[in-house]
């Protein structure tokens, strides 16, 4: 496998991206109004109760926004495959002298890498705004955020293929968003939703949201101390990033040609 | 009449084309009440958060329906199939008329099992509460549905609008009370975010759902005003009128 050619479609990825400046503006936008007015007036709300099981909501909330736009932003990739497939780019990306695994391989990349860099001045941000307690447990939690972005990706490019629909993607994006999101401690301590409903913290339990948002909090000495072993955590990224990225892989240059998409 | 009859019946065949889109769009708000609304319930005690939540869910469904009419329109226009609107035996007026009205209608339609959901959670309206509750959630989706088509006709691209759709979503929703009671909002005055609070408190969209809960919740805490329905029409007065405007200004210049 070629690494200058992995890096081509890498960057051709990148590229692309910055197309995406209204829509990267309005992530923006909703990241700001989330945290300056939702998760403001929200804490007002459940700062008493939560305050008793020793957190601070607001930066609970903070860091989860974080991880659901570095989610959404690393889910953009699929699009970028609908439209390609839609103006014929697909088979122009075929002919190129680039093998199928690296052009997959780098698409994975490509897209958790641009969801990174997107995320990278929010991240500042979001670290004024917590600060680091120990610098390594950030160094291994930001090292775990790659691996879930690019995992996301995969899993993106997975969905992309297998569905072959821009309609169907869609719908199915928009549902698995609404559960994956809320189905996690991106919004909410596991405690809470262990109270509400027993079954909603054991899906969370899988979920790599959960993984992501609570090695981030751990990171950056939000919460005193995991739900889980870090480690567990990080194992947990590692295998979602592997089943997305080289699995899919797999999948993804079996379902490559032969066209079909609508 | 009959003519914005046909536009409307257009508009609604195009909505039944989107059916999984809206399937879709249903099973994210039945998330959000059925499972962030029941967890948020067990974090505070200023509220019963889901009996809270769930006429503002009503709201947030009746929004995202009414807004999709905007971005057909917006399709329309940068496909340019608006000049096979124009071919039809219409007037403008009439063409524009109807695309506002459609817009409401669909929302209406759609926000439909979202009220129904409310009805059976909380409790089921008297005759005339419900009227005042479909006028008042009617006059907020075409209002709604004006706000799209005035973005829609004013942007060049569908990113612009989606950006641009993001921009109202976010200030309209999160300077409600829809996510959160009023009396929490009107904390920010102390911290000298005053025009934000007295946003909120003239928002159509607080007046909507605040309407509903003051007919399916305690109405010692919520007292209905007759003031929440004149707030309401005349958002969807001006909107609508703007909406029709710039759409059958837009018709002619491209």
């Amino acid at each position: 496998m070629g690494l200058r050619k992995l890096w081509l479609v890498i960057e051709r990825d990148l590229r692309m991206f910055i197309r995406y400046k209204f829509m990267l503006i309005m992530r923006g936008i909703w990241f700001v109004s989330q945290v300056a007015l939702f998760g403001l007036v929200v804490n007002r709300m459940v700062q008493t109760a939560v305050a008793e099981v020793g957190i601070n909501y607001f930066q609970y909330y903070v860091a989860g926004v974080t991880i659901i736009t570095l989610y959404s932003t690393s889910m953009f990739i699929g699009y970028d495959i609908f439209e390609e497939a839609e103006h014929g780019v697909f088979e122009y990306l075929l002919t190129l002298p680039v093998s199928r695994r690296e052009l997959v391989l780098g698409r994975s990349i490509g897209g958790g890498l641009r969801s990174f860099i997107y995320v990278g001045p929010l991240l500042i941000v979001v670290l004024l705004i917590l600060g680091v307690s120990n610098p390594l447990y950030l160094i291994i939690a930001l090292a775990s955020l790659f691996l879930f972005a690019f995992g996301v990706s995969g899993m993106s490019i997975t969905i992309a293929v297998a569905m072959k629909s821009g309609d169907k993607y869609d719908i199915l994006i928009g549902v698995l968003d609404a559960l994956i999101v809320r189905l996690s401690t991106t919004m909410y301590p596991t405690i809470y939703m262990q109270r509400a409903m027993p079954a909603y913290a054991t899906v969370a339990g899988f979920n790599p949201l959960t993984y992501a948002a609570d090695l981030f909090r751990w990171g950056t000495g939000v919460e005193g101390a995991l739900q889980f072993n870090p480690l567990l955590g990080v194992l947990g990224l590692f295998t979602f990033f592997f089943a997305f990225t080289f699995v899919g892989v797999v999948f993804y240059e079996r379902r490559l040609e032969g066209g079909g998409w609508q | 009449m009959k003519a914005i009859l046909h536009v409307i019946e257009y508009d609604f065949r195009n909505f039944f084309r989107y059916r999984w889109f809206v399937v879709g769009l249903i099973a994210m708000n039945l998330a959000d009440l059925f499972i962030s609304a029941i967890v948020f319930t067990q974090m505070t005690s200023i509220v019963n958060y889901f009996r809270f939540f769930a006429p503002g869910l009503a709201v947030v469904g009746l929004f995202a329906s009414a807004f999709m009419i905007g971005r057909e329109i917006n399709m329309e226009v940068r496909r340019e199939i608006h000049h096979y609107l124009l071919s039809l035996p219409m007037t403008r007026t009439e063409l524009a008329v109807g695309r506002v009205l459609a817009g409401g209608l669909r929302g209406m339609l759609y926000m439909t099992p979202l009220l129904i959901t409310n009805f059976l959670v909380l409790r089921f309206p008297t005759l005339p509460q419900l009227l005042l509750i479909l006028l008042t959630l009617l006059l907020l989706a075409i209002g709604i549905s004006g706000v799209s088509i005035s973005i829609a006709v004013s942007t060049t691209s569908f990113e612009k609008f989606v950006t641009a759709r993001g921009v109202v979503y976010y200030m309209l929703f999160f300077c409600s009370s829809v996510f959160y009671p009023l009396s929490v909002i009107q904390i920010l005055a102390a911290q000298g975010l005053s025009p934000l609070v007295t946003f909120a408190q003239v928002n159509p969209l607080t007046n909507g759902s605040d309407l509903i809960r003051s007919f399916l919740l305690d109405p010692s805490e919520y007292v209905f005003s007759p003031l929440m329905i004149l707030n309401v029409a005349v958002f969807s007065i001006i909107f609508a009128f703007l909406a029709t405007f710039a759409y059958a200004k837009v018709l002619l210049r491209h």
